[in-house]
C-alpha cells in the first residue's frame, strides 16, 4: 500500500483529502503546515508528497526545499496543491523541485486518478 | 476506522464534511463504503455520517443484535453517543425500512428522509438468498455495473442470519401521512425494489414524492452518481417541512472542492 503525505492548512480539504485517498486504498499521513511535512517525510518516509502552496509556520515552498535538501527522502515526489489563478506559483514551486502541480478545485476522482498516475510514473505503484 | 462501543458492541462509521448533520444508512449487502461519493459530495454543506449496521462491514456480527428493532435502536443509540439532535436521514433498502421506522417514532427528531430502493419487492430477496452466497447475491443486486468494489469487497462480511431476521421482521410499508417530509427515489431496473404504483405521487401525501432514475438499478449512488448526487444535495437543502414535489432530475453536475 503505497504512503501518501498530505500537508494542508485548511481543516476542511485536508479531511476531504485524506478521506478521498484512505478509502481509495492509500495510507494517508496529513499534517496542517510546512514544518511538520517536513517532520513527517523524514519520519513516514512516504511515496509521494502533496503539498498546499500558501500554509502557516512554513510556507509549501519552504518545505519542498528542505525536503530536498534531506538525502533520505529527496528523491520522493512533491506534488504542489495551489488554486486556479495562482498559476504564476507553478513556476516557484518547479524551481524548488516540485514534481507536478494540481489545481484547486478540483473533484475526488480527479484526485485519485492523478495520484496513481503520480505514484506508477514514480514506480511505486 | 472510526468505531463507538454501543452496548459494550462495536459499531463502526465514518464521517466528513462540517453542517448540519446527515446519517447515511446502508442496504442489504455491501456496507456504509458505496456512499462515499455521496458523502464526499456533501461534505462542504453537511457533515455527513455513515454507519454500518449490526451484522455488517465491520461492525459486530452477533446475530441477536441483528433484529429490525435492534438495528432501529441502533440509530437512536448512535444519535445520542455522537451528540445529533434533529438529522437527515438517507436510507437504502434495509437502511431506508430502519430509517423510516426511526422517523416514525422519532418526529421531533428527523427532519427529512431520502429512501432508495424502497420498499421491497415481498419475498424477491429472500428466495434469492435461500439459494446463493452473499456475494452471489450481490452480483444478482449489482447487475453489469462496473467499478461497484465497494459493494462486492464487503458483501462476504455481512451475517446472513441478520439479513433473514431482519427481511422476516421488517415492517409492512408505512403510513405516509405519519412520516416527515420523504423522497422516494428508485432505479428502473431494480430487482429487488417495488414500485409504490405507476401513480404513487398521485397516492402519497403533498410532503412525500417518489422519483425514477431510469437507468439505475438496486445502486443508483454508484450507477448514476451525479444525478444522484445532484437530487440528494437539492432534497437537503429545501426548506424544513417544504414539500420535495418541486425537485427536478438536472444533467451532468459535479462537487469540486475549492
Amino acid at each position: 500500500m503505497a504512503k501518501i503525505l498530505i500537508a494542508e492548512d485548511e481543516h476542511d480539504i485536508r479531511e476531504l483529502i485524506t478521506f478521498t485517498l484512505k478509502f481509495a486504498g492509500y495510507d494517508v499521513v496529513a499534517v496542517p503546515n510546512g514544518q511538520e511535512a517536513v517532520e513527517a517525510a523524514a519520519r513516514e518516509i512516504p511515496d509521494l508528497i502533496l503539498m498546499d502552496v500558501r500554509m502557516p509556520i512554513m510556507t509549501g515552498y519552504e518545505a519542498c526545499q528542505k525536503i530536498k535538501e534531506n538525502p533520505e527522502v529527496k528523491d520522493i515526489p512533491v506534488v504542489f496543491l495551489s488554486a486556479k489563478g495562482q498559476e504564476a506559483e507553478i513556476q516557484t514551486g518547479l524551481d524548488v523541485g516540485a514534481t507536478e502541480y494540481l489545481l484547486k478545485p478540483f473533484a475526488p476522482n480527479e484526485l485519485t486518478d492523478r495520484v496513481q498516475a503520480l505514484l506508477e510514473k514514480a514506480g511505486k505503484k | 476506522m472510526s468505531v463507538v462501543l454501543l452496548e459494550s458492541a462495536v459499531v463502526h462509521y465514518e464521517a466528513l464534511g462540517r453542517g448540519r448533520p446527515v446519517l447515511m444508512l446502508h442496504s442489504w449487502v455491501g456496507s456504509w463504503r458505496y456512499w462515499i461519493s455521496a458523502m464526499q459530495t456533501l461534505s462542504s454543506t453537511y457533515r455527513v455520517y455513515a454507519i454500518d449496521l449490526w451484522g455488517f462491514g465491520d461492525s459486530t456480527k452477533l446475530p441477536d443484535k441483528g433484529h429490525f428493532e435492534n438495528q432501529v435502536a441502533l440509530i437512536d443509540r448512535f444519535l445520542d453517543q455522537m451528540g445529533i439532535g434533529r438529522i437527515a436521514l438517507v436510507g437504502h433498502g434495509l437502511g431506508a425500512a430502519v430509517g423510516l421506522e426511526f422517523a416514525r417514532r422519532n418526529a421531533d427528531f428527523v427532519d427529512r428522509v431520502m429512501t432508495v430502493g424502497y420498499p421491497v419487492r415481498s419475498g424477491a430477496l429472500e428466495l434469492r438468498l435461500s439459494q446463493v452466497s452473499l456475494n452471489e447475491a450481490a452480483g444478482w443486486l449489482l447487475g453489469d455495473v462496473d467499478g461497484v468494489d465497494a459493494v462486492t469487497a464487503e458483501a462476504s462480511k455481512a451475517n446472513a442470519v441478520v439479513i433473514q431476521q431482519c427481511l422476516a421482521e421488517m415492517p409492512a410499508s408505512p403510513d405516509w401521512n405519519n412520516l416527515p417530509t420523504c423522497l422516494l427515489v428508485n432505479g428502473g431496473n431494480d430487482p429487488l425494489a417495488a414500485p409504490l404504483v405507476a401513480s404513487a405521487n398521485q397516492v402519497l401525501p403533498q410532503h412525500c414524492h417518489e422519483f425514477y432514475l431510469d437507468q439505475a438499478g438496486h445502486f443508483p449512488m454508484l450507477e448514476d452518481d451525479l444525478r444522484f448526487n445532484r437530487l440528494l444535495m437539492e432534497f437537503l437543502a429545501l426548506g424544513s417541512g417544504e414539500s420535495p414535489r418541486s425537485l427536478q432530475l438536472k444533467e451532468e453536475w459535479k462537487r469540486r472542492v475549492r
